[in-house]
């Protein structure tokens, strides 16, 4: 392709995306919220992901002990933990010290606690730290069974309920994003199909003299590769934006919630919104080149 | 240049256009095609070029059988023909200069030898000073002429005009046998169908005529031989 050809080709397809302002407007636009919707979707599926993956390197157990369980028998219970396989360390958490951790972590909100006189409802507990993750699911059975054990808290239990989550919201992801990108291809195709029909003679023209099949189809290609991509632009833009102050916002009350940062995560989800639009944009007009441009 | 061996065209529905056609065109020779309304002139000239395509017979346009190019070759025998219209064909929102470079930018040719060429092609219409005026400001001639510029700016082998004449004046007509008169004598070979008695009177050239799809006189030096 001549340097000529290319600028001819640039020339075209910005004329003609001013020809149709109106429908070039309306295709960005549905470009742009569509593909809006599937970075959020993908943001939420990434960070769903995440926390589940994250619980799930936990190395953590916490046995809650039954408020009954006298001094002895909490001394016991923790060299009976400390015996059991691939264990690192056991810490004691006695009811005070739960009291003061929830304490600390209400912060200005302490006065809350007043509610609860001189009660204390923390049970007394054991942080039971395993060597690798897998070693909690052999060893939490047999922790259940103790004398005196409450319960034993883990990471994987809620590990399950998010992958089930997971892939519900894969699911929804999916059925929602495929019923906007068919929204997508229509509306780019039928505003390329407007570009065929106001160019017709021109292109019956550009047959005449001879021109390639492929010569004729570029433009219009390019004018839904343009659009597209310029949608993609607008919703990978909001995207960042509403993102970022999400995480601002979530991090100011939720602090240790292990969400994935505003960078790197929205370089990928950016750069792939961006593939998406343009990629819809050509097979948009793609189609109707196929079914209006019998070239 | 041209060879077409019994051609026959029916159109779906079963009217016959062309029955048994055989004709045979020398490179540089200057041919009218000429015969009532609905014999099939028309379809004559679009078979030319590949817009109708015969039912049965072949079609040789400078040595290559137009019927058996792939789809994408047949670009590249249009290079080989200029074709004109009746109605011009021309693009309302471009210059005159811009409608006659267009058939060289969907070619592929290189910038540069674009406006020389241009300006050159406009000169021999006679129009180069009006390459900024858009088609509509022209008159219906001076409109045909920037049409031929157009057909004949990528040095086709064979012109196809199709009643070239038929929306204009005779006086404007005869003009523009000029113009075509001068590309013939260059060695281009022309094929024009036309109802224009005075016009092929005139010229004295090859003349062959259709009636009811079949070539039923193919005279040199013919006359039109119809009541105009």
């Amino acid at each position: 392709m001549s340097l000529s050809t290319k600028e001819y080709f640039i020339r075209e397809t910005y004329k003609s995306i001013r020809r149709n302002g109106f429908m070039s407007f309306a295709s960005v636009s549905t470009v742009a919220v569509s593909l809006l919707v599937l970075g959020m979707f993908l943001l939420i599926f990434l960070n769903t992901n995440n926390l589940a993956k994250y619980l799930e390197s936990q190395v953590q157990i916490t046995v809650y002990m039954q408020d009954s369980a006298n001094d002895k028998e909490l001394e016991a219970m923790s060299g009976k933990l400390k015996a059991l396989p691939g264990v690192v360390s056991v810490k004691q958490v006695k009811k005070a010290e739960a009291l003061n951790r929830f304490k600390e972590r209400l912060g200005e909100q302490e006065n809350l606690l007043s509610a609860l006189g001189t009660e204390n409802p923390f049970p007394n507990s054991f942080e039971v730290q395993v060597d690798v993750p897998e070693r909690i699911k052999e060893i939490a059975p047999t922790i259940h069974q103790m004398p005196k054990v409450e319960t034993a808290k883990f990471g994987q239990e809620v590990v399950e309920h998010l992958f089930s989550l997971t892939r519900i919201l894969r699911f929804g992801g999916i059925v929602l994003v495929l019923f906007l990108s068919f929204a997508t291809l229509f509306i780019i195709s039928n505003t390329i199909r407007l570009t065929v029909f106001a160019r017709r003679k021109e292109v019956v023209i550009m047959k005449y003299v001879g021109a390639t099949d492929w010569f004729i189809r570029w433009p219009f290609l390019m004018e839904g590769m343009t659009l597209g991509f310029w949608g993609a632009v607008f919703a990978g833009a909001f995207v960042t934006i509403i993102y970022s102050m999400l995480l601002s916002k979530i991090y100011a009350t939720l602090a240790f919630f292990p969400l994935l940062p505003t960078w790197p995560t929205m370089i990928y989800v950016d750069i792939f919104i961006l593939f998406v639009g343009t990629a819809i944009g050509a097979l948009g007009s793609f189609i109707s080149l196929r079914k209006f441009l019998r070239v | 240049m041209l060879l077409m061996t019994d051609v026959s065209k029916t159109y779906p529905g079963g009217n016959v256009a062309l029955k048994d056609v055989n004709i045979h065109i020398q490179p540089g020779e200057f041919v009218f095609v000429v015969g009532p309304s609905g014999a099939g002139k028309s379809t004559f000239i679009k078979m030319l070029f590949r817009e109708v395509l015969p039912t049965t017979g072949t079609i040789l346009v400078n040595g290559v059988d137009i019927l058996a190019l792939k789809p994408r070759e047949i670009p590249y025998m249009r290079r080989q023909l200029g074709i004109i219209f009746q109605d011009y064909r021309l693009l309302p929102d471009r210059t005159v200069y811009d409608n006659v470079a267009f058939a060289m930018q969907v070619i592929e040719t290189p910038y540069r030898k674009i406006k020389r060429r241009v300006l050159n092609v406009l000169d021999l219409v006679g129009l180069r000073r009006r390459a900024n005026s858009y088609p509509n400001e022209l008159s219906g001639g001076e409109q045909q002429r920037i049409a031929i510029a157009r057909a004949i700016v990528n040095d086709p082998l064979l012109v196809i005009a199709d009643e070239p004449t038929g929306n204009l004046d005779p006086e404007t007509g005869m003009e523009i046998m000029q113009i075509f008169s001068e590309i013939n004598e260059n060695g281009t070979t022309i094929v024009m169908a036309t109802h224009d008695k005075d016009i092929v009177d005139s010229m004295g050239k090859r003349v062959v005529a259709i009636e009811k799809g079949r070539i039923v006189r193919d005279e040199r030096n013919g006359v039109y031989g119809y009541e105009s």
